[in-house]
């Protein structure tokens, strides 16, 4: 099969954009207005645009994908080919996104993941619409006739027969929730703007401002309205995002789409599923709402290249979330358990010393660069013991009968929920600090990728001897689970 | 329990040497540079030379002292860390692959590494230094049978992902 015409233009487009304005630069600064050399930088700029537009148009000859019953098979390359195939069982995710322009046109963009290797496996760009649908539902269903051959844990017949009706909906989410959602959620990433922003500003302004009585309310005005502004301005990028978010069971996948000028539409294998993840943030707990997020091996929600956050469910009441991540993993009602209370004396010393390192900072900055009131960073020596409350309370961990269950963080607080037969290795770690206390935490290793930005699922600073017992008693039940061997 | 072999620490000591030499030249420009500064570049950049390869040489020998590991009945366990210590179970069932790995000052003490990788996150997470190199693959042999051993007869819950 080859890829849809409309993809020349498309991509030729897309590429020559940020060609044309690197030629529009130079043009100037070489150039300088002289006429000789700026006809030179014309031309040249309409050879390569000519040589683009021409590999763009050998790419699309060039390209050729094919989807049998057991494999997706793609060659591709101009200079270097490249033939690969992707066997439908190993298939971790499938997703097509149509960008505005896309919609416009009637194309989209279907991206397969695999649990090996970075990035996508396969990335075609661009297919037509009805194409994009058909490969994302031909690939499940082969990909289920598979599974089924083999006799593994999979969809029935009759889960079959509903996933070509179309599936069932599980989780929809209404205007008043999506506005919700927007209003709750902060994007962390935001705040690095308002940083590289001050950062921006403080030149321009510092010179006019003096830290002291009207300087400092200024300073501290222009910080609300920054805040709001971001907050705002969160609201609605998340609300973009997720415009029209649906979740449907489609067979043994879930399926959600999203977006209101890009529309997403992706697959999580429920087969392929490594661990479940409740999040809630501080403004979430106080409403009793909380975000699901269903990890597999392929790519995590919120990982490249899908970007944003991809959560199984932006947002709902607690108890529906528990309840609909139950259907997804059947596991126990969990009560985790706290860490000692002498975890919480550690929390309090470690965010004294911080407060210390804050107020020395401070100081050193009022003795050899300017004047600052470095004594009021002594206050946050006094939010140490309700931080470090905070800290413990909401940390702890529970060893379930097929789950363990870990939860950690304050202000996202992240539940999450690791089948046994999913965890790869066991680590028990102890830094010279928590040694100390007689403290190790246990971390589980599963091949989510999503790991790697959120941190791991651990149960953090237990006790040593309930460290110990906790490996062990996990590494038996990982190698029951994978042996079927009875439980003890 | 298993410990490495003892050369491993003159690896590690020539690691440390490299690291200080370049720490202490690096100080020594640093302070070549910057006016106030009136000590003289070769005292900075040797004090700091010296201190780094005191202090990394004391680091190694601790470590030296915490590295073990044992090829167990179902599992490969290793133990190690000075200032994080670090007790890692890997089920043979996990393991993708294993290699060996011999670098030239390895290869020139008869030494080689063995780094097993699992398809969890932490993937190449689990390497053992620092081992004769018979041994060495006398351990990725036994890794890599037992990998296959322990593959269960039925369902996929041995399938990693």
């Amino acid at each position: 099969m080859k890829l849809h015409p409309l993809s020349i233009p498309v991509r030729v487009v897309s590429r020559a954009v940020g060609i044309v304005w690197a030629f529009i630069f130079a043009g100037f600064a070489l150039a300088g207005g002289d006429p000789l050399l700026l006809s030179g930088v014309v031309v040249l700029a309409v050879v390569v645009l000519a040589g683009l537009a021409g590999y763009e148009v050998a790419y699309y000859r060039r390209f050729d994908y094919e989807l049998t019953d057991e494999s997706l098979d793609i060659s591709s390359g101009v200079f270097s080919r490249r033939d690969r195939e992707i066997p439908l069982r190993r298939v971790q995710n499938v997703d097509v996104t149509r960008s505005f322009v896309a919609r416009l046109l009637g194309i989209a963009v279907v991206d397969v993941e695999t649990a090996g290797g970075g990035g996508t496996e396969a990335n075609l760009r661009f297919v037509g619409g009805e194409e994009a649908d058909r490969l994302q539902e031909a690939i499940r269903a082969k990909r289920a006739a598979l599974q089924r051959e083999e006799g593994e844990e999979g969809e029935t017949e009759e889960a079959e027969a509903a996933a070509s009706a179309g599936g069932e909906t599980l989780f929809e989410l209404s205007d008043r929730d999506l506005v919700l959602y927007g209003a709750l959620s902060f994007d962390p990433r935001l705040a690095s703007g308002v940083v590289a922003l001050a950062t921006f500003l403080a030149p321009t302004f510092g010179d006019r401002i003096s830290l002291s009585g009207l300087g400092i309310a200024a300073i501290v005005g222009f910080a609300v309205v920054a805040a709001l502004a971001l907050w705002a301005a969160s609201a609605v990028a998340r609300i973009v995002q997720f415009y029209g978010f649906r979740l449907r069971r489609v067979g043994d996948d879930l399926r959600y789409e999203r977006g209101l000028l890009s529309r997403h539409d992706g697959t999580i294998p429920l087969s392929k599923l490594q661990t479940v993840a409740v999040e809630e943030n501080v403004l979430m707990r106080r409403f009793g709402f909380a975000s699901l997020a269903v990890e597999t091996a392929g790519y995590a929600p919120g990982s490249q290249p899908s970007g944003g956050s991809e959560a199984a469910i932006p947002i709902a009441p607690r108890e529906d979330v528990l309840s609909l991540a139950q259907t997804l993993e059947p596991f126990h009602d969990f009560e985790v358990e706290r860490p000692p209370e002498r975890a919480r004396k550690r929390y309090v010393r470690r965010y004294l010393l911080v407060g210390l390192a804050v107020v020395a900072a401070g100081f050193l900055v009022d003795q050899f660069l300017t004047s600052v009131p470095w004594y009021a960073a002594g206050v946050l020596l006094l939010l140490a013991w309700p931080a470090a409350r905070l800290t413990h309370r909401h940390r702890g961990y529970e060893v379930g009968p097929d789950h363990v269950v870990t939860q950690g963080g304050f202000w996202n607080r992240s539940t999450r929920i690791v089948p046994y037969r999913r965890i790869q290795t066991v680590i028990r770690r102890q830094t010279v600090f928590q040694q100390r206390w007689r403290l190790a935490t246990v971390i589980f290793d599963t091949a989510g990728s999503r790991s790697i930005s959120a941190g791991d699922a651990a149960a953090l600073d237990r006790d040593e001897d309930d460290a110990d017992s906790i490996a062990v008693a996990v590494r038996d039940r990982v190698l029951d689970v994978i042996y079927e061997r009875d439980r003890k | 329990m298993e410990r490495l072999d003892s050369r491993v620490r003159l690896i590690w000591f020539l690691r440390v040497f490299v690291g200080s030499v370049v720490a202490g030249v690096i100080a020594a420009i640093v302070t070549g540079f910057v006016d106030s500064v009136t000590v003289s570049p070769l005292l900075v950049g040797g004090s700091v030379f010296a201190v780094l390869l005191v202090l990394g040489a004391i680091h190694v020998v601790l470590r030296y002292r915490a590295w073990r590991f044992e090829v167990r009945e179902d599992t490969l366990y290793i133990e190690r860390g000075v200032l994080v210590n670090v007790r890692t179970v890997v089920p043979f069932v996990r393991v993708q692959h294993v290699d060996a790995r011999r670098g030239p000052i390895e290869r020139a003490l008869g030494l080689s590494s063995v780094v097993v990788y699992t398809a969890g996150s932490r993937g190449a997470d689990v390497s053992i230094p620092g081992l004769v190199a018979e041994r060495a693959d006398d351990v990725q042999e036994t890794l890599r049978r037992l990998a296959i051993e322990s593959e269960p007869e039925t369902g996929d819950a041995g399938d990693a992902v």
